[in-house]
């Protein structure tokens, strides 16, 4: 049974107690005593608060503000910064900004309170696109500029070789907001025992949850603790978002005493949580006479919202991905994060890489187009190899093995001979990408911010316990780090638990974030498990826990963004067949390949279903996911029946497989995947209707209606 | 205003006293406990709070317990017991149909109302099946495999 | 004290609480449920009194009488869908509203009475002439859907009135081609975008005579206009090609959509030049798609 390849799949840890409907969620709890709670937020996008008229409370109901934060306490929560405030203060910056929360018994109550509340307001003038952000519209609310940051990293000298090219195409790309739909809203209960707070929240990162909070109360990190329900979809949704739930409740619960729930129906959770940032970026490509590409200059800004929240961080990856797969002989890249008075972008699964990478890939194909030749003879041209000189001036340390991923697919799809069979305009397009992901934290991240521990715990009972601060949200971790340690330990699977984190008892092995959970934590149990593998004999109990080394011989320089921004990457292949309907313009998917480089798959039938999500996720982004932004109301669509996510019916089954290549600093080979899987269908499934149309497309979603509009102009 | 609202649950008479405009959707998870079946939309476009009314599928976050008078529902937690629930649940294990599981019990619903038409259904069929089930994790097609699955291996069931 | 709701035991009763309290019946509950939800827990509230019907058998029912199909106003997608009595269009129209769940409780009923623009089933019912048969206790009176449906969500039933049930007469001779084309949000469970009706008979000389498109979420009512589809009726068969530039501009005429207007109108022209220039073609088979 040993002797199976790690990859072989096994029956996930979740799966039965989910399918038959056992699994608890937060909102399956019931706390005694529980109040219910609703949030007060801004109906404005900027303004001044003038007088907040509240309707009587009832005995038992509250209204918390940030009048409540006790003494000492600091209206803040601390994502990566402190600029994202628990309760808006005097001002508000952006529509549903949290103002305050009621607290009462019933709901029924708490809703006619809600609408009883009168708020006045001396209203600003809002920038809600990119464009009104760069401009200033209303006059700048963050430094002269409306900047989070602004950064710019060279690789060569840009202006030398636009000045001596022979042409320099120009483009621009624009991508729109995307909305998580974890099929689970945001949710929490936050309770008292004893002196300590206790948060039960639905969440990526409990780590997380506790220090952003502990500053309202003014208490130490330890007397907040955080335990994770199991959580229903994340994708980023719930990093730094569940702080936003926690922290009000924290406060509430401080003044109240009692437990207090705090569910978000879908239109709340729709119109008031965080969304990918949508993005410009603006390429001047300088072609020889030959047609090859000398160098690029690229201007990325990302639409951050009203804070910064993780925003630098999603923008330096953006920035570190512009390139693609691709090595550029000469590169500027620009990174911009513009502040305007929208809900925060925040993170969400590709974490600024999807935004970059999908524009890479579509100006490729123009770039194609201009030269007239297929876009993959180009894009072959440029493939990263092991020890090219990425854009951070760092290497490529991976063996690249995109050609066979690419033999791969091209053999699954028939590309090649579709590619020449569909005539561009004839209604029928097949198109490609390629991609990659950075795996874990941007360059030294992991040694310098996360340091992260993990630990093991071989019970009185025998059963091995993984305690660390990893959350299963949906992706699988669970059956990934428990079959790494059984596979160590060699004992059977059922041997090891890992059960939701709870912020007192386990290590904090970092936030579930950047793919990094298998991949590093992933390591550090199996170092965890070698040495309790060699004291097995021991009686009793066993702990052991490994902390996280960084490996030698990757410089990086956070301050100068120089050196290699990633050791590692997962890299992807995908090709989409599309026909257009000439009558309606909707656009049937006929087909989907994929091939992907994970390393080495812990478990290919979660890789499997990590592969087929991730990647109908991104084909929703580029067809149907369209969210709009306006300056009296906010995002527009904001249900389900509004904010078209993919149905079964929607896009075929897919084809993917996989490239081994195992990665040596990954336990059993293994890199992250997460991430990777969203971020290139949506250039593919853009590059295959741009053929299918003969029209070049520029900014995503293009539904139907779209579309029709770009074909009129485009003709 | 309240009235008796009598119905059978999973096989089971219940008599709940409730206003009749309640959500069977409310009644089942909170007055119940059967909180198996989840709310993610609360506007019948997800399919997360599907259950059998006298066999077909409905979402009960549209439903009024006026409605239900007389009618026999089926939730998860009755589906589960049965040789057809076990069926599906082990065949959505196997197949790799679960991810972060709030769909699942619903989409479970919607197999079992699906295989008692169509005990051999295609993967259109199965597709069509599930088009009022929305998953944001698995893309459908592990969904669609488990389904397929379950409809091989319990042949005689449905 | 005044009820908010109530359960009548039988059509008397519906029709007397109707009479006497105003309450608005609710029968799949899909709208009416949805659109006065007050979240998770707290129940729904409504501005008016409000009867569940959805038990009453007197609404249930498709049938076939004196050449005319009956369907009661509380017979659900899922039953048009099936239902072989039913006319094609009427059927697709049903078979692609919502997911299943949710024709298995929508009601033709609620789908006629609540005049979306949007709403999938009064499309192809405008096209073929359905009549409603509207009652109170006062008695029974039918009104055409055309007259029924006054504006968006405005409809011509009086407060004391309920709606019994549809009927679609019949199509003598039967229509030699059909069409009907829903463009939703996506490939399933979708609202409609835009969705189109039409129907071309064609007599053994060739000529045209009747021709009847009907357009939903193309404006604030489902637009139909006789006098447009009369410019196609009358002529061979042979001659719709030098009629269609014409006639597509005075059927946009009667479209009004308000958003997406250039993909609406664009759309919509793009499926009737289809529908008519293959029925030139004379195809073998009725359903054109």
């Amino acid at each position: 049974m040993r002797e199976t390849p790690i990859g072989t799949p096994i029956r996930r840890l979740d799966a039965i107690s989910k399918a038959s409907g056992t699994q608890m969620y937060l909102s399956d709890y019931r706390f005694d005593g529980m109040l219910y709670s609703r949030m007060v937020r801004s109906t404005v996008a900027r303004g001044r608060i003038a007088a907040i008229n509240m309707p009587p409370l009832p005995d038992g109901y509250y209204f918390i503000t940030h009048k409540d934060i006790p003494e000492g306490g600091v209206n803040e929560l601390y994502m990566i910064k402190k600029d994202y405030r628990c309760f808006a203060e005097g001002d508000v910056r952006y529509i549903g900004e949290t103002i305050g929360l009621l607290v009462g018994p019933d709901r029924g109550v708490l809703l006619d309170l809600e609408q009883g509340i009168v708020i006045e307001y001396e209203e600003g003038v809002p920038s809600i696109s990119i464009e009104e952000g760069l401009a200033c519209k209303g006059g700048p609310f963050v430094g002269d500029r409306n900047l989070f940051c602004d950064f710019t990293i060279d690789k060569g000298n840009i202006d030398e070789v636009l000045a001596k090219a022979y042409r320099v195409v120009e483009d621009e790309i624009n991508t729109g907001w995307q909305e998580h739909v974890h099929l689970e809203t945001n949710a929490a209960v936050a309770e008292k025992e004893g002196d300590k707070f206790i948060i039960n929240i639905s969440c990526q990162c409990p780590f997380y949850v506790r220090k952003s909070v502990a500053g309202l109360m003014n208490r130490p990190f330890e007397d907040i603790i955080v335990r994770q329900t199991t959580t229903g979809g994340a994708f980023g949704g719930k990093e730094h978002f569940p702080d936003i739930l926690a922290g009000p409740l924290l406060v509430a619960v401080n003044k109240i005493g009692k437990p207090i729930q705090l569910v978000f129906d879908r239109h709340e959770d729709g119109a008031f949580s965080v969304k990918r940032h949508p993005s410009r970026t603006r390429f001047k490509t300088a072609l020889d006479k030959d047609g090859n590409i000398l160098g690029m200059d690229i201007d990325v800004v990302y639409n951050a919202g009203a804070y910064e929240s993780c925003s630098y961080v999603v923008l330096q990856r953006g920035v570190f991905h512009a390139a693609g797969v691709y090595t550029i002989p000469v590169t500027r890249v620009r990174g911009r994060a513009v502040a305007t008075n929208t809900f925060p972008s925040d993170a969400f699964r590709g974490f600024g890489a999807p935004q970059t990478l999908f524009a890479i890939e579509v100006h490729m194909c123009h770039l194609a187009n201009e030269l007239g030749i297929d876009p993959l003879e180009l894009k072959k041209r440029y493939f990263n190899k092991k020890g090219d000189i990425t854009v951070t001036n760092g290497h490529i340390n991976d063996t690249v093995v995109l050609s066979e991923m690419l033999q791969q697919v091209m053999e699954a799809s028939g590309y090649a001979q579709k590619a020449a069979t569909y005539k561009p305009g004839s209604g029928k397009g097949i198109g490609i990408s390629f991609y990659n992901h950075g795996g874990a934290f941007t360059g030294n991240g992991e040694q310098m911010i996360i340091k992260a521990k993990a630990k093991l715990h071989r019970r009185a009972d025998g059963i091995v316990a993984i305690l660390v601060g990893s959350t299963e949200m949906g992706q699988g971790l669970q059956t990934a780090l428990a079959k790494i340690v059984a596979r160590v330990l060699d004992v059977d699977q059922d041997r090891v638990v890992y059960d939701n984190p709870d912020t007192s008892c386990v290590a904090d092995s970092g936030p579930t974030v950047a793919s990094r959970s298998t991949m590093i934590v992933g390591k550090l149990l199996e170092r965890a498990a070698l040495e309790m593998k060699e004291r097995w004999e021991e009686p009793g109990e066993i702990i052991t826990q490994a902390e996280y080394q960084h490996p030698e011989g990757y410089p990086w320089d956070q301050s100068t963004f120089q050196g290699d921004a990633y050791i590692t990457y997962g890299w992807g292949v995908c090709a989409v067949e599309v026909e257009v309907d000439p009558l309606t313009r909707e656009v049937i998917t006929k087909g989907v390949w994929s091939s992907h480089d994970v390393g080495v798959p812990i478990d290919e039938l979660v890789v499997k279903g990590q592969i087929h999500g991730g990647i109908i996720q991104s084909l929703g982004y580029a067809a149907m996911e369209k969210l709009e932004n306006t300056a009296k109301k906010g995002f527009k669509q904001v249900g389900l029946s509004d904010y078209i996510i993919p149905t079964s019916m929607d896009f075929p089954a897919q084809t993917a497989t996989l490239v081994h290549n195992p990665y040596p600093y990954g336990p059993f080979g293994a890199k992250g995947m997460g991430e990777l899987v969203f971020n290139g269908a949506s250039a593919a499934f853009i590059d295959a209707v741009s053929r299918a149309v003969d029209t070049e497309i520029r900014s995503i979603p293009i539904p139907p209606e779209t579309l029709t509009e770009l074909m009129k102009h485009g003709a | 205003m309240v009235r008796e609202i009598q119905f059978r649950l999973n096989g089971k008479d219940v008599s709940v006293i409730c206003d009749p405009l309640k959500r069977l959707l409310d009644v089942l998870r909170e007055d119940l406990g059967m909180v198996g079946t989840k709310e993610a939309c609360g506007e019948g476009e997800c399919g997360a709070c599907s259950v059998l009314r006298d066999g077909a599928i409905v979402t009960t976050c549209m439903i009024p317990m006026g409605a239900v008078q007389g009618c026999e529902i089926t939730t998860i937690e009755g589906l589960r017991e049965t040789e057809r629930g076990k069926c599906l649940i082990e065949a959505f294990a196997d197949g790799g149909a679960v991810q972060c599981g709030f769909c699942i019990p619903g989409m479970v619903i919607a197999a079992e109302s699906l295989l008692a038409s169509n005990p051999h259904p295609t993967n259109e069929q199965i597709r069509h099946g599930i088009s009022g089930n929305l998953c944001r994790c698995t893309g459908y097609d592990l969904i669609v495999d488990s389904i397929r699955l379950a409809s091989e291996r319990g042949n005689g069931l449905w | 004290m005044v009820e908010t709701s109530y359960i009548p035991k039988d059509l008397e009763e519906a029709l007397r609480l109707r009479k006497e309290t105003g309450a608005k019946p609710i029968a799949g509950g899909t709208d009416l449920m949805v659109a006065h939800r007050r979240g998770t827990g707290v129940v729904p509230k409504f501005p008016w009194p409000v009867m569940i019907v959805s038990q009453l058998a007197v609404f249930k029912g498709i049938r076939l009488e004196d050449g005319e199909v009956s369907i009661g106003a509380g017979c659900t997608c899922h039953e048009i869908e099936v239902s072989e009595l039913v006319p094609w269009p009427v059927r697709m129209a049903a078979s692609l509203m919502g997911a299943q769940s949710l024709r298995n409780l929508a009601t033709i009923g609620g789908n006629v009475c609540n005049a979306s623009p949007k709403a999938d089933l009064p499309v192809p019912l405008l096209m073929l002439d359905a009549r409603l048969e509207l009652a109170s206790v006062s008695g029974i009176r039918q009104i055409s859907l055309n007259d029924f449906l006054v504006g968006p969500k405005k409809t011509a039933l009086r407060d004391d009135e309920l709606l019994m049930r549809v009927i679609i007469p019949a199509v003598n001779p039967a229509f030699t081609y059909l069409w009907y084309r829903k463009i939703g949000t996506r490939r399933a469970n979708a609202i409609s975008k835009l969705s189109l009706c039409a129907a071309i008979t064609i007599d053994t000389e060739g000529m045209v005579t009747d021709f009847r498109s009907a357009s939903g979420a193309a404006g604030p009512r489902i637009a139909r206009n006789r006098m447009v589809e009369e410019m196609l009726i009358g002529i061979p068969i042979t001659d719709i090609e030098e009629r269609l530039p014409a006639f597509l501009d005075a059927y946009d005429g009667i479209l009004a959509p308000q958003a997406m207007p250039e993909y609406r109108r664009s759309s919509t022209r793009r499926m009737l030049e289809h529908f008519l220039r293959t029925a030139v073609t004379r195809p073998a088979h009725g359903i054109i798609e």
